[in-house]
């Protein structure tokens, strides 16, 4: 650290930043006040001396970048594939695409036919499910005897039918209660007559009897029918 | 540009079918290792629809008007599928790279043209896609219902996790884990709503991936995605004419989706909604609509069966049915369902003198994979 020598241009020595913070002019003499001229020229020549070398120097750094920022960049951009490579996965991406159309096709073919089948049974039972339907119906005609002669057609209307229905009600409860009393009374018969009886004792074999006292009842309930179905409705 | 050297040339990669958009993904693939994630597993149908989009942007690249807004649709609706924009120089790449391949006369001129013409493309798509970042690029939703109505329809209600603003009559893509990358659309069957919860109704068709999987394998708690919503059959809400709603199978969903519209933010308008099924059985979702029918004094529902003789219900294609039920020159009407029976119907209308402005239809193909480039989701 010489401030006997001010810095100038030189071949051999870069000014540096602590050149210029530090640098001392002599005095000039008293005739001559100020700084020597001939070190400050120096100085500034030193100067101006660097700032073209680093000029220079920031340019080819700026080059040195942008080459290797291209060198970088053709890095990251892989190479294009080669042919061969190209060709190898379009050919496993077919075959994937194969399998799975056929995957496809197969599941297609499967619920088509699964829905044909179930249709077709549905088909199927609805046909059974309405013959039997209509073979109830057949029946039915035949148990209540040909219909009146209200419905010549085989047709019986809503109202035709709830007649028929009301009809077949009263005699089934008309049955059931003549039913009940001639049951009534051959249960009555065999506590009152067979069941006192000596088995030794008796005359004549009583299940005879009540048999005949059955039909012989039987003959004044239908003369009730029609106040036991009202007083027995729903029994 | 020399925008004939570009047909002549894509003509060329067009010429060799399936060759080139394979040749195409696979390359992308190998320099991209990356994008293979945003594709189904089978790529057949996306290679198909790939070139035929490439092909509607080449016939149209002289036309930027009709250009322009479907490469904006286009780069919204690609944020689904998780299309970025560092994406597209890769893809841009790899085109080159297939027309450069089917092409042996192949030149500088022509390389610099694509390079140009793709950096537009792809520069009005992203910034389309930008431009939407205010919406999500894809919903989450939560299957909070789901109910095998049939042995093959299933009714569905999801509950988005974020608001899915859409119109009544529009479709909506889903997507689910079970079947990635693959998108399908189908209508809301309901208006949207306060607490958005919305419902589909899905009919697995046979060998049908996504609908099978949605009707079969999703239950109660599954998340789906679902795409920002499409379509044109939508209520024409400043007309308070009454409406003629005719439905044929799935085609149901959208035209609901108008009676919940009306119910919910009126004008009071009578809506006959005539609901067509080949089998009394497959009228999937009579239950709910009795109700309804039954709630609003303004909706009569009637159904038809085609093929179902035993059925005490009307008989016939429901167009005829609707056409007995006239008339119906005042009304505006929505068709919507399986294409026989909307061209029957529509036509139907028309002939019964209803002005063909106000017969709006869309038709019902069994499945909806994509949008066509006009932003339609019939096929």
């Amino acid at each position: 650290m010489s401030t006997d020598q001010v810095p100038g241009p030189d071949a051999g020595r870069r000014l540096a930043p602590g050149d210029v913070h530090n640098v001392r002019f002599h005095r000039a003499t008293m005739v001559h006040p100020g700084y020597v001229d001939d070190e400050v020229d120096r100085f500034l020549a030193g100067v101006a001396q660097e700032m073209a070398a680093l000029h220079a120097e920031k340019a080819e750094l700026r080059d040195q970048v942008h080459a290797l920022q291209a060198q970088v960049s053709g890095v990251l951009t892989p190479p294009p594939p080669s042919e061969q490579a190209v060709r190898l996965l379009a050919s496993a991406q077919q075959t994937a695409d194969n399998y799975v159309a056929e995957a496809e096709e197969f599941s297609r073919q499967m619920t088509h036919d699964a829905r044909a089948q179930a249709e077709e049974q549905l088909r199927r039972a609805r046909e059974n499910a309405g013959a039997i339907i209509q073979a109830a119906q057949e029946a039915a005609t035949r148990l209540v005897g040909s219909p009146p002669a209200q419905s010549p057609a085989g047709e019986r209307t809503t109202h035709e039918l709830e007649e028929q229905v009301a009809y077949l009600k009263a005699f089934a409860r008309a049955t059931r209660t003549q039913l009940r009393s001639y049951l009534e009374a051959l249960l009555s018969d065999v506590e009152t007559e067979w069941g006192k009886a000596d088995p030794a004792g008796v005359p004549q074999p009583p299940l005879r009897t009540s048999a005949q006292r059955g039909d012989g009842n039987l003959a004044p309930a239908p003369r009730n029918v029609a106040a036991e179905v009202s007083a027995t409705d729903g029994s | 540009m020399d925008i004939p050297a570009m047909r002549a040339n894509f003509a060329k990669a067009a010429a060799v079918g399936d060759e080139a958009p394979l040749y195409f993904y696979s390359h992308l693939f190998l320099s991209h290792p990356a994008t293979r994630a945003l594709f189904p597993l089978s790529m057949a149908h996306q290679r198909d629809r790939l070139f035929a989009a490439l092909g509607e942007v080449v016939a149209r690249v002289d036309d930027l008007d009709s250009l322009v807004p479907i490469l904006q649709q286009l780069g919204r609706d690609h944020r689904k599928f998780g299309t970025v924009a560092a994406h597209y120089p890769a893809v841009g790449a790899s085109l080159l790279a297939t027309l450069q391949h089917f092409d042996d006369d192949w030149n500088e001129a022509l390389a610099r043209d694509w390079t140009a013409a793709y950096g537009l493309v792809a520069d009005v798509m992203i910034g389309a896609a930008e431009e939407s970042v205010d919406q999500p690029a894809w919903w989450e939703a939560e299957v909070v219902e789901h109910e095998r109505r049939t042995v093959d329809v299933a009714v569905l209600r999801l509950r988005p996790s974020q608001e899915l603003p859409y119109e009544p009559g529009q479709s909506i893509s889903v997507e689910t884990d079970v079947r990635p990358k693959l998108w399908r659309y189908y209508s809301p069957a309901t208006a949207p709503r306060a607490d958005g919860l919305l419902e589909i109704h899905v009919k697995a068709h046979d060998g049908g991936p996504v609908s099978t999987a949605l009707v079969r394998r999703v239950g109660v708690g599954t998340v789906v995605r679902l795409g920002p919503p499409l379509g044109h059959l939508t209520l024409d809400a400043e007309s308070e004419r009454d409406v003629l709603l005719v439905a044929g199978g799935m085609g149901l969903a959208p035209l609901k989706s108008i009676v919940d519209h009306v119910a919910r933010t009126g004008p009071p308008r009578r809506v006959d909604l005539f609901v067509g099924a080949r089998i009394e059985e497959q009228l999937y979702d009579r239950a709910d609509l009795e109700r309804l029918a039954a709630e609003h004094n303004w909706l009569t529902v009637t159904f038809a069966v085609s093929a179902d003789k035993q059925s005490p219900l009307e008989q016939g294609d429901v167009g005829g049915v609707a056409l007995q039920h006239g008339p119906w020159t005042n009304r505006d009407a929505y068709v919507a369902g399986p294409a026989p029976m909307v061209e029957d119907t529509v036509g139907r209308l028309l002939a019964h003198g209803v002005p063909a402005e106000r017969v709006r239809s869309e038709v019902f193909s069994p499945s909806r994979p994509s949008p066509t480039l006009e932003g339609e989701v019939t096929e």
